[in-house]
């Protein structure tokens, strides 16, 4: 792993170790605001309180008396390529790996909801986790539009098969398909359908994204932003051989992803964007999850092959060659190439 | 099989830092030479645990402010991979403050000062630590 900060721990995982479908447990990124509050478990309960006829207070084996609800899907961090953005933002510099791709087991929260009775006023699902913020820190809680929790939404308990890691917010942690990692409450210990949406730092200042595209470098007021939610269309090349040679064909690999539920294609090019090649993408899918693909190509001249990668997704929306800068850094999705050196 | 993929992983990963570098985004540094390949066993056992490699802030007038003001919440990495103005390290210092860091107002533009020259624009000196999977 590349760690990105000793503590609060976060860490990415380098790009070339993102080339299966399932992202192993122990090689996935991890990001915490501060150091987290790890949970006994046998104590553990989830809190369900707000616009609901009945509060709940949920242990673990409750939610696992709930008829499990699984998806496979990626996890991205907000501010994966931060760190390629020019001019330069503060926060952690994450380059490409704060990604990946699990099967997250546990219980829809529509589910829950439906239990607790939620009121049909309720518009949004206020999260809290268990870490408490050092000091003066603004503690770090979210809200989600009540429209895709109730049709998305999951409060996982296990990751790959296996029981949450507390780096990973043992023992439940919400799952939030398509939208960006600061949905994904860890630690969780609260769900409160509400009326409004959260306020706070995390709201209001936090994690929000430009309504239009600016100048790179220009501030811009919090007015003109929104909350970052859906991920952008997005490729990256995680496998390519070290040299080529005219004639011979090699292969890259890579993986795409949305916030659009599936790929529609990726494309290559050796020129610049001027013309484009299809890529092989693999038959293995689920919503939200990422696609890997495969390009074979075959170099007409020496010198250094520039292979650069673009993903279109299910909507029709096309990765962009430069990434819209913003004054936070998120969502980085610059078409990503690999130079090749080749010999006649 | 899975055992088997997240072998080949690992050795991929223990070659990862090998890739041709990418070129779009902003990374200006250089390829790394390939090194070889590392079994499983060493790679897990010889790197070190995540969050356990810290390193020092570089030595200088304001370090022991930079020692006191930020390391209660993070390590210095959070710091040393920045490359940002006097401006923006002065509005960041100012969210630090009010978000519970101790720096005397009298120290505070040393501190400004400390974070500019050793972390500004030009800094491309940070080398993240490379570790073993977690959970290892």
């Amino acid at each position: 792993m590349i760690q990105m900060n000793g503590y609060a721990t976060d860490a990415e995982t380098p790009l070339d170790a993102l080339t299966t479908y399932i992202t192993p447990n122990d090689l996935f990124f991890v990001r915490h605001h501060w150091n987290p509050a790890y949970q006994d478990t046998r104590r553990w309960a989830l809190t369900v309180d707000g616009e609901v006829e009945r509060p709940l207070r949920l242990t673990l084996a409750d939610l696992r008396r709930f008829r499990p609800a699984s998806a496979t899907c990626i996890l991205q961090c907000a501010g994966n390529g931060r760190g390629n953005y020019n001019p330069v933002v503060p926060g952690v510099q994450w380059k490409w790996g704060a990604v990946g791709n699990a099967r997250w087991t546990g219980v829809r929260v529509k589910d829950i909801l439906d239990q607790a009775g939620m009121k049909g006023t309720a518009r949004h699902l206020h999260t809290f986790g268990a870490d408490k913020p050092p000091v003066k820190t603004p503690p770090f809680h979210r809200s989600v539009e009540i429209e895709k929790i109730l049709q998305d939404g999951i409060v996982a308990y296990e990751m790959n098969g296996e029981p949450l890691m507390p780096l990973h917010g043992a023992p439940a942690r919400l799952v939030v398909p398509g939208w960006s990692g600061n949905h994904w409450m860890k630690w969780l210990e609260r769900i409160s359908p509400q009326l409004e949406a959260q306020k706070g730092f995390y709201m209001e200042t936090g994690y929000r994204y430009p309504n239009q595209p600016g100048e790179p470098g220009v501030p811009v007021k919090p007015e003109d932003t929104s909350p970052v939610t859906s991920l952008f269309v997005k490729s990256n090349i995680t496998e390519a051989p070290a040299a080529g040679k005219v004639g011979a064909a090699l292969t890259i690999r890579g993986f795409a992803f949305s916030g659009a539920p599936d790929i529609a294609k990726v494309e290559v090019t050796d020129d610049g964007g001027e013309t484009w090649q299809p890529a092989t993408l693999d038959p293995q899918h689920d919503p939200f999850a990422w696609r890997l693909w495969s390009f074979r190509y075959q170099p007409k001249t020496a010198g250094k092959a520039v292979l650069a990668a673009r993903a279109t997704d299910s909507n029709g929306t096309v990765q962009p060659k430069v990434a819209a800068w913003n004054p936070s850094g998120y969502l980085y999705n610059a078409w990503h190439s690999v130079e090749i050196p080749v010999t006649a | 099989m899975r055992k088997a993929g997240r072998a080949l992983l690992i050795l991929l990963a223990a070659a990862a830092l090998t890739l041709p570098a990418a070129s779009s985004g902003a990374s200006k540094k250089k390829p790394k030479k390939s090194s070889e390949k590392v079994a499983r066993a060493d790679f897990d056992t010889k790197l070190p645990v995540l969050g356990t490699k810290l390193a020092e802030f570089p030595p200088g007038d304001g370090k022991a402010i930079a020692d006191s003001a930020c390391l209660a919440c993070h390590s210095t990495d959070m710091v040393r991979q920045q490359r940002l103005n006097e401006k923006q390290w002065t509005a960041n210092v100012n969210k630090m403050v009010g978000w519970g860091a101790e720096v005397p107002e009298n120290r505070r533009a040393a501190l400004i000062a400390y974070l500019v020259k050793n972390f500004g624009p030009d800094n491309d000196r940070f080398e993240a630590v490379v570790t073993r999977p977690v959970g290892k």
